[in-house]
């Protein structure tokens, strides 16, 4: 890093004549992935009197050619060249290595494999919006349907793939909503790091998932999926065709999370600038960071799943078919193994998020730093041990239900420790009610809410009646989306100076945040009541007697939807519009409020040294 | 903090007193009692009125933990609604930043009563789940003697009912008053969560494997019976109905249905 910086202060846009660098991006890496993919399609497709077998090979083809794209993609785009001119002992002259950086390429570096974190960032950041845009328009499709009894809106064949697709493409999106756009584009700058530990695996972990979008998309052009995103053998096994795009898109994403959770961790375990010592590490990193490491062992345990599940459609090995020995809890406790720390992997680079502005708009340093990080590292730590309090009624072994139950309401502690730090920062303040500190209103009511009802849930006479019922999949969306989501998108008010240069226009924030806000009340509040009314979930159609619950949850939803259509639109247009936005417009402490925008190629001219944590707020001490 | 009279060394109960008199203390308070208030109001109707009828002890209990794990958490409720209101009623609009706060970076005795709460709560929470738990499953264990069996069978998209004592096969679910029933369930394909709603258990229908539940009806009325595990295409349509019906009927019922009275 020391060599390209020397770089900087000149400028030279570096032209690495004829290299081979310069003509790839992603339509290159589009078209070698087709090719890819339809070539080994052609291959490996064949014929079979047997239905049973032609089901085998169907699948090994469709599969086969969805990994051919993904490795096609990342081929044609370049992103092997480096560990390639390593290899043959032609390692990248440090001009390759600025040009792979984008340094001067305007917007085209958005469409390449480009190692600047920031380019990084962005690109997550519209990757998030767009997997939130496509979720939010399923969710809107399932509620329109569940507007009255009858279900006559969609197909059930449909409406159970809406179910899944919408289910995953939302935890998908919701695992990278903080960590990929602020993940990579602040947070370095944060811990005063001139990139990421491994640019090359910052762009890899980008594109790896990019490639998992059109995979996922394309489960809708082979049927769809029947599985809901639990994917729960045997169902899984007996699904048709679209089931192969989404064990692709698990194992692909799958990828792409261990490469981004390793290099997030690597990087603030070992760029963090001079003086960064554990105690003055900015929250959210320290909350980025935990969350990551729980995926990096979480998330294999799906992929294994998955690989599993593949084999039993492709080569019928049969791990998870009863009929030939094998066992649909096997598959469950995989996947709940992964599942359970999943949520906290979403939830709680959210909540740090907010972690962070609460000091800054408070004006008083973080309330009890140390609780919060015990807080974070306690319910990682605890939820990995929690897994089968959802297979309460499997009938797996009801004698754990007890230990399971003590540990699942056993998080409550850390996740009290949470609101601790968030109301003793509060307390005694005079809050800055802008955009970014609404979203901590919204938190703590909605954390609430979905904390209180997960207790209801996690015990074991409770869920007897609950499990499985619309009163989860409330109380789920309370912390995921009322919790998670709202702190990432008070972070994209916050971080929205830094990242764009413009100030994201306050009205339509306003307008959307209480859209939002009310119609997410309105919508789930009528779940809660269907749930407890016995309603189960995922059904296209339901009695008479849920009728009014679910009239009103559909028209709390048109709200919700309506208030991130404003939101996109406050997005889009800030962006190219929107007001100037100073260096620091919130007067805050952290590093990244030191650099201007644009953010300079490796972020600060001389390296920042570190002597105090970034929540010195407060009056002189009489 | 001005009302601290610094000069005279304040009693505990003094510095107490002075707390309480304090007005952004009061305001607290104040909302602070009007939210517990209002979730005690809450618990209290929210679930009574929305369950179902319930022809179970089991559903019975059931209904009562929410209720009063409502209550348990109201307190919570009003500490953190009431902290957010008040500084939510005294922020800063505008564009300029308000000035700093006091420094106050931890408060012990702040922490360690929160973490006690906290603590105290979810025992007494993990303490109630788990009595219940161990009633349940004693009466269970006392009644299996004298207990009905009830063979259920989960396939795609239907529930079916097998009464091998009596010799009779069924769609819909009767269940004699005041006798103990034992459901062994089982799936002949994917999984299905048979859910005999006003009943108040659950269990998985899992392939090849027996699950086993038991509960008591103790009231007269329907039964809805619906899967709560999502189990292919028309898994919204697989819900039956049956009845808590008095012995004799259920007797009649058997025995119209080709069935010997056991």
């Amino acid at each position: 890093m020391t060599t390209l910086s020397s770089h900087v202060s000149s400028r030279p846009i570096p032209n690495p004549k004829n290299s081979l660098i310069t003509k790839l991006n992603a339509g290159t890496g589009l078209i070698v992935g087709v090719v890819f993919a339809v070539a080994t399609y052609n291959l490996l497709k064949g014929e079979n009197e047997d239905p049973g077998i032609a089901y085998n090979i169907h699948n090994r083809a469709l599969l086969a050619a969805m990994f051919m794209w993904s490795i096609g993609f990342l081929v044609g785009i370049g992103a092997f060249i480096g560990p390639w001119r390593w290899l043959i002992g032609k390692d990248l002259t440090a001009e390759e290595q600025l040009y792979l950086a984008g340094d001067g390429q305007g917007i085209k570096r958005y469409f390449k494999y480009c190692t600047d974190h920031k380019v990084v960032g962005i690109q997550y950041l519209w990757g998030v919006i767009t997997l939130l845009g496509v979720g939010g328009a399923m969710a809107m499709m399932i509620r329109t349907n569940l507007a009255a009894p009858g279900g006559h809106f969609i197909t059930a064949s449909v409406y159970n793939s809406l179910v899944g697709l919408h289910g995953i493409t939302m935890i998908i999106a919701m695992i990278i909503v903080a960590t990929g756009p602020f993940g990579n584009y602040i947070m370095p700058i944060m811990i005063g790091a001139a990139d990421m530990a491994f640019p090359r695996l910052n762009a890899l972990s980008w594109w790896v998932l990019f490639t998992a979008i059109p995979v996922l998309c394309s489960a809708w052009f082979l049927g769809g999926i029947p599985t809901g995103w639990t994917a729960y053998a045997p169902l899984s096994i007996q699904a048709g065709p679209g089931m192969n795009a989404f064990i692709a898109t698990i194992i692909i994403f799958a990828v792409s999370t261990a490469v981004a959770g390793s290099n997030i961790t690597a990087t603030v375990i070992a760029m963090r600038a001079k003086g960064m010592t554990w105690n003055r590490v900015p929250i959210f990193v320290i909350g980025a960071t935990i969350s990551v490491a729980l995926a990096v062992p979480a998330f294999p345990t799906f992929m294994v799943s998955m690989i599993m599940t593949a084999l039993d459609r492709t080569y019928m090995t049969g791990f998870f078919d009863a009929n030939i020995g094998g066992s649909g809890w096997l598959y469950a406790h995989l996947f709940w193994i992964m599942g359970h720390p999943e949520v906290y992997v979403i939830l709680i680079p959210g909540v740090a998020v907010l972690m962070e502005i609460v000091p800054v708009f408070v004006r008083m340093p973080l309330f009890s730093y140390i609780g919060a990080v015990v807080g974070f590292a306690g319910i990682a730590g605890l939820s990995i041990l929690v897994w089968a309090h959802h297979m309460y009624m499997s009938g797996w072994m009801p004698m754990l239900n007890g230990p399971f139950m003590v540990t699942t309401e056993m998080i409550s502690i850390p996740t009290g420790l949470i609101f601790l730090v968030m109301l003793g920062t509060l307390w005694h303040g005079k809050p800055w009610l802008k955009l970014p500190m609404l979203g901590v209103y919204a938190f703590l009511w909605n954390m609430l809410v979905g904390g209180i009802t997960g207790i209801y849930l996690s015990d074991v006479p409770a869920d007897n009646y609950l499990h499985g019922s619309m009163y989860v999949t409330a109380h789920f969306h309370y912390t995921l989306m009322g919790a998670a989501l709202t702190g990432a998108v008070a972070g994209l008010a916050y971080w929205f100076p830094k990242m764009t240069g413009r100030m994201l226009n306050e009205r339509a924030g306003y307008v959307s945040f209480w859209l939002i806000q009310i119609g997410f009340q309105v919508l789930y509040l009528g779940m809660f009541t269907a749930g407890a009314e016995g309603q189960p979930r995922r059904v296209v159609n339901y009695a008479s007697q849920f009728a009014t619950a679910n009239r009103i949850s559909t028209v709390g939803a048109y709200l919700v939807g309506t208030g991130f259509v404003v939101l996109l639109w406050a997005v889009v247009h800030s962006w190219r519009h929107g007001k100037i936005a100073p260096m620091n417009p919130w007067g805050a402490k952290s590093l990244e409020w030191t650099v201007p925008y644009p953010v300079p190629l490796v972020n600060f001219d001389t390296p920042p040294v570190v002597t105090s944590d970034p929540y010195g707020y407060g009056k002189a001490v009489k | 903090m001005s009302e601290h009279n610094v000069d005279l060394k304040p009693t505990p109960g003094d510095r107490f007193t002075t707390f309480l008199k304090r007005k952004d203390i009061r305001e607290t308070l104040a909302w602070a009692a009007f939210y517990t208030a209002g979730f005690v109001v809450l618990g209290g109707v929210f679930y009574t009125k929305w369950m179902p009828i319930s022809l179970s002890t089991d559903m019975k209990s059931i209904e009562r933990l929410m209720v009063i794990f409502t209550w348990i958490s109201a307190p919570v409720c009003g500490l953190v609604l009431s902290i957010a209101t008040y500084t939510f009623r005294h922020g800063t609009r505008g564009d300029v930043p308000p000035e700093d706060g006091p420094p106050i970076r931890t408060n012990f005795l702040g922490v360690a009563s929160f973490g006690a709460m906290a603590g105290i709560l979810t025992l007494t929470a993990v303490v109630y789940g788990l009595i219940e738990m161990n009633s349940a499953s004693e009466a269970a264990a006392k009644d299996a003697p004298s207990a009905l069996i009830v063979e259920v069978t989960g396939s795609q998209w239907v529930w079916s009912f097998n009464y091998p004592a009596q010799g009779v096969s069924s769609n819909e679910l009767m269940l004699p008053k005041g006798q103990p029933v034992i459901f062994k369930i089982h799936s002949v394909d994917v999984n299905h969560s048979f859910w005999p709603v006003q009943l108040g258990i659950k269990a998985d229908a899992n392939h090849f494997q027996t699950t086993s539940v038991t509960t008591t009806p103790n009231k007269l009325g329907r039964l809805d019976v619906k899967c709560a595990e999502l189990c292919g295409l028309y898994h919204a349509y697989m819900e039956t109905e049956g009845a808590v019906v008095e012995p004799a009927d259920f007797n009649n019922w058997v025995t119209q249905n080709g069935g010997h009275s056991a």
